[in-house]
Order: C-alpha cells, then sequence, then structure tokens
C-alpha cells in the first residue's frame, strides 16, 4: 500500500512564496483533509502532486522511495489520480470516452472496439453507483453535478493508490455529494489514500481521518478529527495580522451607486447601496456569484432583471464602454487572460481605458501616452526600466498596478476590483491597499471582491456577504469577524 | 496660405498626368534583330498558364524543348502554376523588360491582348498558340478551330446513337474557345429533332466535379443516350460515372484531348470518340515562325522588318486528330 | 542599432531586400536594377498590396480573410458587367462596384464578430459564394471596357503606372491611420487581447466587423484597378491572391495569433514576394519550382525569425 510523504516542500512563483516548507504525511486507507484559505497554497500543492509544477525544493516518497514527479503521466504511472475543481471533460465526446480517454479498448489493429468500451464504462459506473449517467451519453448534455461526478470516475478509472480531490462538491446537490461521500468510503476501505480539500467544514467533520491546515503557504500542522474543532480550525486558518493597516473611513452621506434587485445568470435578487469614498467588501467562497456580480455591473454579463442606479441616473449598458463612459471601472480577477495586453508596452497598457487622453488634437499622440505612462508609474511606483516595456514581462504586483493605472486615467466614481492581490507579493499587496485607501479618500467609491479574509477586514468600510449567487448578510467593518464570515459564507 | 502648396501638388500632378493612347494604332515597330546574332545567345521564351497542367507539359512544353534541342537555342518556359491569367500577363510583362529573342504565348485569354501588342511594339517577335486573341497585334497565331472539336464531337454522337436520344454536354463554363465548342455541337444537333439536349454543366476543369455531374445526369434520366465533354479532365470524370453506373458502352461518350487516360478508356470501350488537338505542332512550329521571322529565312522583301512584313503564315489552323476504336492503337506509346 | 534590426520585422526585412537587390543586379546587370523593370515589377505587384494593406489590418486584430482573392474578381465583374451589359457610366458603376464588395465585408465581418462564426469558415464560404457570383456575371470574361475606365490603371504619372501611385496612397494613408488615430489602434488592442480589450471599453464586434469592411473595401478597389489595367474584367482574377497576400504580410511582420504588424510591412512583404518572382524570370527559373522557392522562403525567414530572437533574448 502506497504510504505518500511531502518533506519540506517549497515553491515560489515571481513575487509570491507559494508554499515554505510544507510536510505531508498520507496513510494508506485514510481520508486526509487539507484545509486553507484561498492562496494558502492547497493548489499548488496538488499541482506538484499531479506533476504539473515542480517544487523548488523539498522531496516527495513514495514508500519510502524518494520520486520526482515529471507529468501528469508521470503521476498516473506512479497512482496519483487528481479530481480538478476546474472540469478536464471534453464536451462533444461520450461519457465513455472522457472516462477511458487515451485508455480505450482497441483491437489488435489499434481500432477502438466501441461495443466493450461502452460495456466497461456501464460496469465501471455501476460499480461506483453511477448507473443514472449513460456511457453514451455526450458530456455536453450532462448537468454540472453529472459532469462532476464523471470526472470523479475519469480519476477512478486508472485505479489510483492516491486518490486527489479539489472541492469535488461545489458543483453537488445534497444527492450527488451523498454518492460521492459513499464512493469514498468504500475506496477508503480497499485502502486508498484520499486527499479531500474543501470549504466545506462539516464536509471535512464528517468525511476526514486527519486534517492539514495551510495558511499563507505556510504549514499549520496536522490533526487528528477529533482533537479539532470547527472554531479551533477557522481560528488556525485565518487571523493574519494586518491591524496596521485600516486608518481612517472617508465615507461620505452621498450615495454613489445603488443596486436593486440585480438578476442574472448566477445570482439574483442583489442590492445593495455604494456611497463616496466608501469601500465595500464582498465576501464569500469561490463561485458564489461575486466575480458574476462585478461584470453584470460593468456592462461584461447580461443582467436580466433589476436596476443600477449611478449617481442618481438609471444605467443601463450592453457593453463595458457605456460604463466607462459613465466613470466605472472593473479590475478583473484574472489579470493576464482579462485584465492585460501582455505582448504590449506598459504605456499601450495603460491608455487603453481611455485612448483620447493620447489625442493631440485630433491624432494619437505617442509622446503624449508616453508621458501620462510616465506619470502613472511614478504615482504608483511601477518599478520598469521604461515604459516601452512588455507589459508580460513584469511582477505580479507591478502589472496589477499597470491595470490600476489602466483605470485612474479614466478617473473613474466607482472602481470595481476582483481579487487585486490574488498572487501578488506582501509588499505590493499593502501598496495596493495604500491606493485604494486613496482612492477612497478623492471620493470615489470602491467595490472589492476578495477571498483573502484579512484584507477585506483590514481595508473595506463594510462586508455584504454572497452565497450562492444570493446576498446573505452585511456587516460593518467594526461587527466583522474572519469567523463570522466564514461562518455565513460556507454555511 | 495653408492651401497654397497642396493645390499647386495637385495641379502639377494632373499636368503632369498622362493618358493612355486612345486607340491602339501605334506605329509598327521594328521586328527582327537578327544577323550579327549568334545562334547561341538567343532565347526563346514561351509564357503559358497553369504549366503543371499534364497535358500541356507532355505535348506543349516537350515539343517546344524538343524543338529547342534540335535548333540548338535556349527555350525557356514561364507561367505560374495554376490557372491565373493576370499572373501571366505579368510575366510577359517582366519577360519583355529582359529582351528574348522570341516569345511564344499560350492564348489563354483576351485580355492578354495588351500585353501582346507590348511585346510586339517592344520589336519581339510574338506567336500566339492555341486560342486566337481579338484586337491583338501578334505575329502569327497557330491553334484549333473550336467550332469543329464541337462539329466533329456532334457528327460522331448522332452517328453513335442513330439520331434520337438525350445528350448533355459539359465544359469550363466562361471559357470563350469552350463557348465556340458548345455552339459547334448545338449547330450540329439542331438538325436532328429527335435528339434533345438535357443541360450544360460546368464541369470546373476538375475530374470529380465531371463525375458528380455525370453521375446526376445519370441518375435524373436514366434513358441518356449520350455526354459529351470539352475539357480534358470531363473524359476520365464522365468514364468513372458511367462505368459505375454500369452503363458502359450504353451511354455514348465522346470528349476531348488524347491524354494516355482517355486513350486507355477509349480502348477499353467507355469512350467512344476523342477529338484531340495537335497541340505539339502549337510549340513546334510556333517555335519555328519565331525563328523563321528572326533569320529572316523566307526573305518577302528586300528588308522584311523596314517594309514592315512578316515572312511567315498568319493564321495556321493545325487540324484535329480523330480518335476512335479504329486507330487508338497507334496513340498508345510502348 | 543590431537590436533593432532583429526584433522589427520591417528592419530585417528592409535589410534582407537590399542584400537581394544588390545580389541580383550584379547577377543580372542588363536586365535587373533597370527603371523599366522596377517599374513593372512594382505595377506587378501593386495589386497585390492594396490587398495586403486590409489583410495586414485584420491579421493585426487577430483575423483573417479567405475571400479576398474572389472580392477583387467580383468588383471588377460587376463593375464591368454594369458598365457593358447596361450602360451604366462609368463613375456610377465603381461606385456601385465598391459598395458591393462593402457589403461582402459587412456580410463577413456581422457573422463574425456578432453571431461568432469563425472566419476562416466564413470566409470560406464567401470565397466560393463571390467566386460563383463573377463568373456568373462575366461569363468568360468582359472585354473592350470604356476608355475612361482603363485610363484609371493605364495612366502614367511622372512616367510611373497609376496602380503603383494608387499603392504607394493606400499604404501611406494606412500607415498614417494606424499610427496616429485612435479608431485604427485599437486593432492591436483587439488581437493583443481580445477579452481585454472588451473589458477596457472597445467595442471589439464593431471594430472587428469594420475590420472586414475595410478589407473588402480594399479588395474591391484592387479589383476595379486590375480589370482598369487589364482592360478586362476576368472571373479567374485574384485566384490564389488570398493565400499570396497571407504569406506576404506575415512576411512582413504580421501573426496569425494577432496583435502583431505594421503596414509597411504589408508593402516590403509584397516586394519580397514581388522581386523573388522577378529575379525567377529573369534568371527563367521555371514556374514549378516558383512556389516551392516561395514557401522555403517563407518558412525559412519565419525559423530564422524565431531562432535570432531566441537568442538575442537569451543574451539578455
Amino acid at each position: 500500500m502506497t504510504h505518500l510523504k511531502l518533506h519540506r516542500i517549497s515553491k515560489a512563483f515571481p513575487g509570491v512564496k507559494a508554499l515554505q516548507a510544507v510536510d505531508l504525511d498520507i496513510q494508506p486507507g485514510e481520508i486526509h483533509a487539507l484545509c486553507g484559505e484561498n492562496g494558502a497554497g492547497k493548489s499548488t500543492l496538488m499541482n506538484i502532486l499531479a506533476g504539473n509544477l515542480q517544487p523548488d525544493e523539498g522531496n516527495v516518497t513514495i514508500n519510502d522511495q524518494p520520486v520526482t514527479i515529471h507529468s501528469p503521466q508521470d503521476a498516473f504511472g506512479k497512482g496519483i489520480s487528481i479530481v480538478y475543481q476546474h472540469l478536464s471533460l471534453v464536451e462533444n465526446l461520450s461519457v465513455a470516452e472522457n472516462i477511458f480517454a487515451n485508455q480505450h479498448p482497441t483491437s489488435g489493429w489499434g481500432i477502438i472496439q466501441y461495443d466493450e468500451l461502452y460495456q466497461q464504462t456501464e460496469l465501471f459506473l455501476r460499480q461506483l453507483q453511477l448507473d443514472k449517467i449513460s456511457p453514451r451519453m455526450l458530456v455536453s448534455r450532462l448537468s454540472p453535478a453529472e459532469k462532476q461526478l464523471v470526472e470523479v470516475a475519469k480519476a477512478l478509472s486508472k485505479k489510483p493508490s492516491v486518490f486527489i480531490l479539489d472541492e469535488p462538491t461545489a458543483s453537488l446537490a445534497e444527492r450527488e455529494t451523498r454518492i460521492l461521500f459513499d464512493i469514498l468510503l468504500k475506496l477508503k476501505g480497499e485502502g486508498v489514500s484520499i486527499i479531500y480539500i474543501s470549504h466545506r467544514l462539516e464536509e471535512v467533520f464528517l468525511l476526514a481521518d486527519r486534517i492539514s491546515i495551510l495558511k499563507d503557504g505556510n504549514y499549520q500542522g496536522t490533526f487528528k478529527k477529533e482533537d479539532l474543532t470547527k472554531d479551533e480550525l477557522i481560528r488556525r486558518m485565518v487571523g493574519r495580522e494586518i491591524q496596521s493597516l485600516k486608518t481612517e473611513s472617508y465615507v461620505q452621506d452621498e450615495i454613489l451607486l445603488s443596486v436593486k434587485n440585480l438578476t442574472g445568470e448566477r445570482f439574483r435578487g442583489i442590492t445593495f447601496q455604494l456611497h463616496r469614498g466608501e469601500i465595500l467588501g464582498l465576501a464569500g467562497l469561490i463561485g458564489a456569484g461575486r466575480t458574476e456580480i462585478a461584470r453584470a455591473l460593468f456592462g461584461a454579463d447580461k443582467v436580466i432583471s433589476g436596476e443600477v442606479v449611478l449617481r442618481n441616473e438609471r444605467l443601463h449598458a450592453n457593453h463595458p464602454a457605456e460604463c466607462i463612459s459613465k466613470g466605472m471601472a472593473y479590475v478583473p480577477e484574472e489579470r493576464k487572460t482579462l485584465g492585460l495586453f501582455p505582448e504590449m508596452s506598459i504605456q499601450d497598457n495603460m491608455i487603453v481605458g481611455k485612448l483620447k487622453n493620447a489625442l493631440h488634437g485630433r491624432f494619437y499622440n505617442p509622446a503624449k501616452a508616453k508621458q501620462l505612462a510616465i506619470d502613472s508609474t511614478v504615482k504608483l511606483g511601477i518599478s520598469t526600466p521604461g515604459v516601452q516595456q512588455k507589459v508580460g514581462n513584469l511582477s505580479g504586483g507591478n502589472q496589477q498596478k499597470v491595470v490600476l493605472a489602466k483605470w485612474l486615467l479614466t478617473n473613474p466614481d466607482v472602481l470595481i476590483v476582483d481579487e487585486p492581490t490574488h498572487g501578488i507579493d506582501v509588499g505590493a499587496k499593502f501598496e495596493v491597499y495604500e491606493i485604494l485607501k486613496t482612492l477612497a479618500g478623492q471620493g470615489r467609491g470602491i467595490i472589492m471582491i476578495s477571498s483573502d479574509l484579512p484584507e477585506l477586514l483590514g481595508i473595506c468600510d463594510r462586508i455584504v456577504v454572497i452565497k450562492q449567487g444570493s446576498l446573505v448578510g452585511e456587516f460593518s467593518r467594526n461587527e466583522a469577524t474572519e469567523e463570522k464570515i466564514l461562518a455565513m459564507a460556507s454555511n | 496660405m495653408r492651401y497654397c502648396i497642396p493645390i499647386l501638388t495637385l495641379a502639377l500632378t494632373l499636368g503632369s498626368c498622362e493618358l493612355p493612347p486612345r486607340n491602339d494604332t501605334i506605329s509598327k515597330n521594328q521586328t527582327g534583330k537578327a544577323e550579327a546574332q549568334e545562334i547561341e545567345d538567343e532565347e526563346y521564351v514561351m509564357v503559358s498558364t497553369a504549366i503543371t497542367m499534364p497535358m500541356y507539359m507532355n505535348r506543349d512544353q516537350r515539343a517546344f524543348k524538343r524543338w529547342g534541342e534540335k535548333m540548338g537555342v535556349k527555350v525557356s518556359i514561364l507561367g505560374p502554376a495554376d490557372w491565373d491569367v493576370p499572373a501571366q500577363i505579368n510575366i510577359i510583362e517582366e519577360v519583355i523588360g529582359t529582351r528574348p529573342t522570341g516569345l511564344l504565348i499560350n492564348g489563354t485569354d483576351p485580355a492578354i491582348a495588351q500585353v501582346i501588342n507590348k511585346a510586339v511594339d517592344a520589336g519581339i517577335p510574338t506567336v500566339v498558340y492555341d486560342s486566337n486573341i481579338p484586337n491583338a497585334r501578334h505575329h502569327a497565331f497557330l491553334g484549333t478551330d473550336w467550332y469543329e472539336i464541337g462539329k466533329m464531337q456532334g457528327e460522331e454522337m448522332v452517328r453513335l446513337i442513330n439520331g434520337k436520344g438525350k445528350i448533355g454536354y459539359m465544359g469550363i463554363l466562361g471559357m470563350s474557345n469552350m463557348e465556340a465548342g458548345f455552339q459547334g455541337l448545338l449547330d450540329v444537333l439542331k438538325n436532328y429533332p429527335d435528339i434533345e439536349v438535357v443541360g450544360k454543366f460546368d464541369s470546373k476543369a476538375s475530374v470529380e466535379q465531371a463525375a458528380r455531374i455525370s453521375s446526376d445526369l445519370i441518375a435524373a434520366h436514366p434513358d441518356i443516350a449520350g455526354i459529351c465533354g470539352f475539357d480534358g479532365p470531363s473524359g476520365p470524370g464522365i468514364a468513372l460515372a458511367v462505368k459505375e453506373a454500369g452503363k458502359t458502352g450504353k451511354i455514348k461518350v465522346t470528349t476531348v484531348d488524347g491524354e494516355p487516360e482517355h486513350l486507355q478508356l477509349l480502348k477499353d470501350g467507355t469512350i467512344q470518340l476523342l477529338a484531340a488537338q495537335k497541340r505539339e505542332l502549337f510549340t513546334w512550329y510556333g517555335a519555328q515562325f519565331l525563328y523563321d521571322i528572326v533569320h529572316q529565312t523566307n526573305p518577302l522583301s528586300n528588308n522584311d522588318t523596314k517594309a514592315g512584313v512578316t515572312s511567315v503564315p498568319y493564321h495556321v489552323n493545325t487540324g484535329l486528330l480523330r480518335i476512335t476504336k479504329e486507330n487508338v492503337d497507334n496513340f498508345i506509346n510502348e | 542599432m543590431v537590436r533593432k534590426i532583429i526584433e522589427e520585422r520591417i528592419y530585417s526585412l528592409l535589410a534582407l531586400l537590399v542584400v537581394i537587390c544588390v545580389v541580383a543586379s550584379l547577377t543580372f546587370p542588363s536586365t535587373f536594377p533597370t527603371f523599366e523593370n522596377f517599374s513593372q515589377l512594382l505595377l506587378n505587384l501593386s495589386i497585390d498590396t492594396i490587398v495586403a494593406v486590409g489583410m495586414m489590418l485584420l491579421l493585426i486584430s487577430g483575423a483573417f480573410d479567405l475571400s479576398v482573392g474572389s472580392v477583387v474578381a467580383f468588383a471588377g465583374c460587376i463593375t464591368a458587367y454594369l458598365m457593358t451589359s447596361l450602360q451604366i457610366p462609368v463613375p456610377l458603376a465603381i461606385t456601385f462596384g465598391l459598395l458591393s464588395t462593402i457589403c461582402i465585408g459587412y456580410i463577413n465581418g456581422y457573422l463574425i464578430a456578432y453571431k461568432g462564426i469563425n472566419p476562416m469558415i466564413q470566409t470560406l464560404a464567401m470565397m466560393g459564394i463571390v467566386r460563383g457570383a463573377a463568373l456568373m456575371l462575366s461569363g468568360s470574361g468582359v472585354q473592350n471596357l470604356p476608355y475612361w475606365f482603363n485610363a484609371i490603371g493605364q495612366s502614367k504619372l511622372l512616367g510611373i503606372q497609376m496602380p503603383i501611385w494608387y499603392m504607394l496612397v493606400t499604404v501611406a494613408l494606412f500607415t498614417f491611420l494606424l499610427n496616429k488615430t485612435i479608431y485604427f489602434r485599437q486593432y492591436y488592442y483587439i488581437g493583443g487581447n481580445e477579452k481585454a480589450a472588451d473589458l477596457s471599453g472597445i467595442r471589439v464586434d464593431k471594430v472587428k466587423m469594420m475590420g472586414f469592411v475595410i478589407s473588402a473595401a480594399l479588395a474591391g478597389i484592387a479589383g476595379i484597378l486590375l480589370s482598369s489595367r487589364l482592360g478586362a474584367a476576368l472571373p479567374t482574377m485574384g485566384r490564389g491572391l488570398e493565400l499570396r497576400v497571407i504569406t506576404a504580410v506575415i512576411l512582413g511582420g504580421a501573426s496569425l495569433s494577432g496583435g502583431y504588424g505594421k503596414i509597411p510591412g504589408a508593402l516590403l512583404g509584397a516586394l519580397f514576394m514581388g522581386i523573388v518572382a522577378n529575379i525567377m524570370v529573369i534568371s527563367r527559373v521555371s514556374g514549378y519550382w516558383q512556389e516551392i522557392i516561395l514557401g522555403i522562403i517563407l518558412i525559412g525567414t519565419l525559423w530564422l525569425d524565431k531562432a535570432l530572437q531566441k537568442q538575442y533574448s537569451g543574451r539578455k
């Protein structure tokens, strides 16, 4: 039976230490829960085990033999199988073809034998009590929950001895969750080691034998379930010191933005108000619908019903361009894919929010764009040899400041920032907080989405909690604690 | 004041604009510059289009090269790989700048008239082959009468089907020589009231397309009596469809070209008649004409160049090959 | 300096062109470096270049248009048809011809930008449709076009035939527009990151659609010029032009994934291909070889480019 051990694993990304000397010890036939906030380093750890990333330091041993996992194929070969949070299924292929991707039964000539494939799959699904899913069905026609279960089946088809699940129940309802738990308990009985990552603490306590905790890439210890209470667990996961941050509040009386009963595809009935000078936090679990709300406010996604009033004027935006011209700005979470033009210069990235800024008379003047960009780099403290540098070569923190600079050049009234400190180092984080505070001080309203609770608590004047597409609660800055928010967001 | 310069520039520009000549009657330039030249320095250039087409390669180009070897002069073959008339024109224009001894041009389209005249005006002996080009002042033309191709096919078809039944025909629509061929065919058929023409189709110079059209035709008219083809690929295409329908010999097929593939199909009885061009003669005699102009082989005056006389035949019809089961073996090599 | 040459395709291509021209001039002193040859060479590539400018714009925005070759034929044929068969005055016929190509571009752009149809499939389908329409309108081609129509492409200015001037004006105009107007700068952003451009307030769909309209309109102008120059409208005009133009534009520094490229690069790319073709004609390299050689040059250039850049950034 496999005995998996991680010893002093460290991994750094440019500007961030994702993991620092993390130890983990997985016994055969146990369910081992891995807990930590978003960004604590769980995904990095899993990617190392899956062979997607190589650790900078430390080693992995299987049965006391040191191993290097070069690639996902390598991981499969060593008996490690992962169910990803983001689905890895091919929508246009059948369930059977997805489950047995690359390991189809074939005839001697390499021809896929479909009948056998479907039979095998059916048998396999029945073993997993998933007989409701037909092997011939196209994955695109399955519900999100069914897709997740097919994902589990796919990972199990490789007969793993170490089975890792990353937030497997995020898209599952009660009934499917129970099916999944049955599968996991059965595997445990067969001696398979299971690493279970979840935000849902009740599940953790229900399922796990032992619990390991990560915080900011640091290992916080491993505990037997019996030795830990839920409160204790939360306390160990959170509680970073950011008190030094918050000094004063700039909230004014004037209501800048009023959102009433906003409903979109992934959220409904959202109502809140944003004052001038206020920093409003949107807390919630990943997938709760916060980004979708932000995108809808910004005109990037469709709104089904509800109204948005900006400075007493009702907004009907079909495109971000309209919101930008009315004084809104949005810093998206996925900086590289949605926020930046990685191959273009800092200057070009900064001017794009309002190209008109670089007009000289009627014509675009690169010198003017350059001057504006230079001013911005000075103002926001962006360290770069010059504004002609490709933005893709900057560190995460500087990239984020370029995105902020882009929006500051449009002089927005309402700034929505989505995970603004995601993947940037501690020093740059504080600079971002300072920038946001300064902006609030100038009378702008800021909506901040963050999964980093200490950050929200440190900087926001008010925090609303989003859970499964609904606004479920609100805390003023004095009432809010990490425990309260986490409890409200996850229950 | 600030508009002064642009206006001035515009005025100057318009003033220096040079319009093309109204009608194409520039004085006939001298042609031929023979005498002093060594024969090894002579270069005869042939410019065609779609120069990778097997028929062009096996017939036109091979004969031209053979002529070059026999005469001991340099011969070059230029042109785009695909059927691209503007590209052929561009190449002729660029070749004119290099002043070859003689220019042999495949008459692909009436649009090449201008560039032919340009070559003639530049003093380069110029011969056109295959299809004649109206409004061009080339020194000689060698080719086939496409009307005759249609007529030959029509007469044979009438004989094959005893003057009654349904007939379809195909070729590359939009090409003037094909249209002449179609006319020849129709002029024969219109004398036979029992013959019904069921359609004219575009084979798009593709075997697949010709086969598709033919099988559709056979499906729509199970009693179809004959199919005529006017471009090279339509022969094999029609034959394929007829064979697949199991009507070999029942549906009569007449078509053009005498490529090995066509000959084989005629031999096995799928095709009944091939009306083939004598393409080798186009380029062989075309080149010979150029040579004779340059060397004034048959002087018709004291100085043909000064007198504005061209000392070769102006219009040559090379005639047709009529290939049937009786004589086909003589065309198959080996 | 060295760095600039390596990093900017325009400069490296220019350097390469100079080398080729010098070598060719030494090898063929009496035929290559002559005014006659060069004006002929430029004339021959002027049509390609005008189309290439539009294609460059599209490639900058990360799209391309396979229907341009057919549009060239269609524009010439419909204009000729209107003038000869329907006896419509020349200016009116040209206006109508251009409007019809703008419509084609609009349909392409609308379906691609707003309805999400893949550009390759959309323009491939349009390529067939438009070529068919050109064949229907002109049959075997329209000859004997009106004198004033032919004058557009056959007149000379300062001893140089007009299409060369039109080409230069087009290149200059679009170079200016892409450098100096914020509307056209948007194409770089769309090519750089379409989603980020949308979230930065660029109306990606509108701007993209306009790219297809411009590309088709330039192809239309090229088609009218070509038939004016030939004095005839042929349905076979512009065959294979789309791939030739895409090749030229990529040689000129564009990337199929978008975001890169400068308008003068389109001219240089076309010039490069024109000169290579010209040298092959002068040296009597058979036509079979031309496309093989061009293909090798394209692959070689791109490979060399990657290798040089890698080496350079490795040393940095």
